[in-house]
């Protein structure tokens, strides 16, 4: 499949200079198409054939994610996205302020298109030998109007921000919760944790996307990332189908279990938090 | 809030919310328009933004910082709030 790139053309920012940038040394290195974002929204029949048969690459420039929106409201499906506000705050080099990139600017973009081909060209580096985990037999259901919210009662613990633990030896499946997932809607796209991370309770463990929100998966136990869900790359929507079996997040190497514990609840507790939400914002 | 705590602990104990830089916001209102908590409120005069009521914000949520271009929103740290709440929840015999 051809691919091609829709990216943040935001002119009058060096964030958006950076991203235009991006987007022409990726389209030159991969050999696929510019989608430019004016005409796309101007003129959406421009790209309609394009769209339908090419992986789409979005580049946001900042968190406003102007492309990201773009895609959505034309339906198009964002098979790899790259946030320049973090990507520059990941790396050691400082943005200069001007519109017109200097050294780091430039050195910043070609950096992040090597990134960019090594991911998409790798091969099969997704979703082999990965572990699988079946969904629970016995749900606790919370019902408010007309959503029913399920919730593991058994071999599932959960944080108040609406994410699980499940132990399997010494090792920990993590993933969001059914109510979380249904208030999101449809999760259009997944950024997983880097794999040997360290991450404490309550830490950052990659976002999921969709139209309404970007939201921060709150790691509910500390330890090092050893696995992650791969397959939700290309299938996030996973986590809306079976948010307690196949669309786990990650496996996390237990660093302190006992002391995690005294802030997670289980099912049971959690129902209860799920319910006072629930009756907050739909009710 | 039907129910001001978190882990046991009163709401109101627990400073978590988000501060504004002035210095970078442009007043775009992505984080008022997205935040269903009330968290923001938006005045006539400047600053045209205030962090209204804090502890309508749910703690440990960073989502409204995520719709923020300008990158103006920043939060508490996270092990010291873990630590509070840990020490809140023994001193009022929580769990």
């Amino acid at each position: 499949m051809t691919r091609a790139i829709l990216s943040c053309t935001g002119l009058d920012k060096s964030l958006g200079t950076l991203a235009r940038e991006v987007a022409i040394r990726g389209a030159e290195a991969l050999g696929c198409e510019i989608i430019c974002p004016v005409l796309l929204h101007n003129a959406p029949a421009r790209y309609a054939k394009t769209l339908a048969g090419s992986e789409l690459i979005v580049i946001d420039g900042c968190p406003t994610r102007c492309a990201t929106k773009l895609a959505n409201q034309l339906g198009a499906k964002i098979d790899r996205k790259v946030l320049l506000t973090d990507a520059v705050k990941a790396s050691d080099l400082t943005l200069e302020p001007s519109l017109s990139l200097g050294p780091n600017g430039l050195a910043l973009a070609q950096r992040l298109v090597d990134d960019l081909v090594r991911e998409l060209t790798a091969p099969g580096q997704y979703a082999t030998g990965l572990p699988t985990l079946e969904a629970p037999d016995d749900y606790l259901t919370v019902t408010q109007d007309k959503y029913q919210f399920r919730i593991p009662t058994q071999e599932y613990a959960f944080t108040e921000n609406d994410t699980w633990v499940r132990i399997v030896g010494e090792q920990a499946f993590v993933g969001v919760s059914d109510y979380i997932q249904q208030k999101l809607t449809d999760i259009t796209y997944f950024v997983p944790p880097a794999s040997g991370d360290a991450v404490e309770q309550f830490g950052e463990l990659g976002t999921i996307e969709s139209a309404k929100a970007v939201l921060e998966i709150i790691a509910p136990v500390s330890g090092s990332v050893v696995a992650v869900n791969t397959t939700l790359i290309d299938h996030p929507e996973l986590i809306n189908e079976d948010p307690y079996g196949a669309g786990w997040i990650a496996i996390l190497a237990l660093t302190d279990y006992a002391a995690d514990q005294e802030l997670l609840v289980d099912g049971t507790a959690y129902a209860a938090v799920v319910q006072r939400k629930a009756a907050e914002e739909v009710g | 809030m039907a129910d001001d705590t978190f882990m046991g602990v009163k709401r109101e104990k627990i400073s978590w919310a988000p501060t504004i830089d002035y210095t970078k916001c442009n007043f775009c209102m992505e984080c008022d328009v997205f935040c269903p908590h009330q968290v923001y409120e938006r005045r006539e005069d400047d600053p045209k933004l205030v962090v209204a009521h804090p502890h309508h914000c749910v703690v440990f949520c960073r989502a409204c910082s995520k719709t923020c271009g300008p990158d103006a929103l920043t939060f508490p740290n996270k092990p010291e709030t873990i630590a509070l709440i840990k020490q809140l929840r023994a001193e009022e015999d929580v769990g």
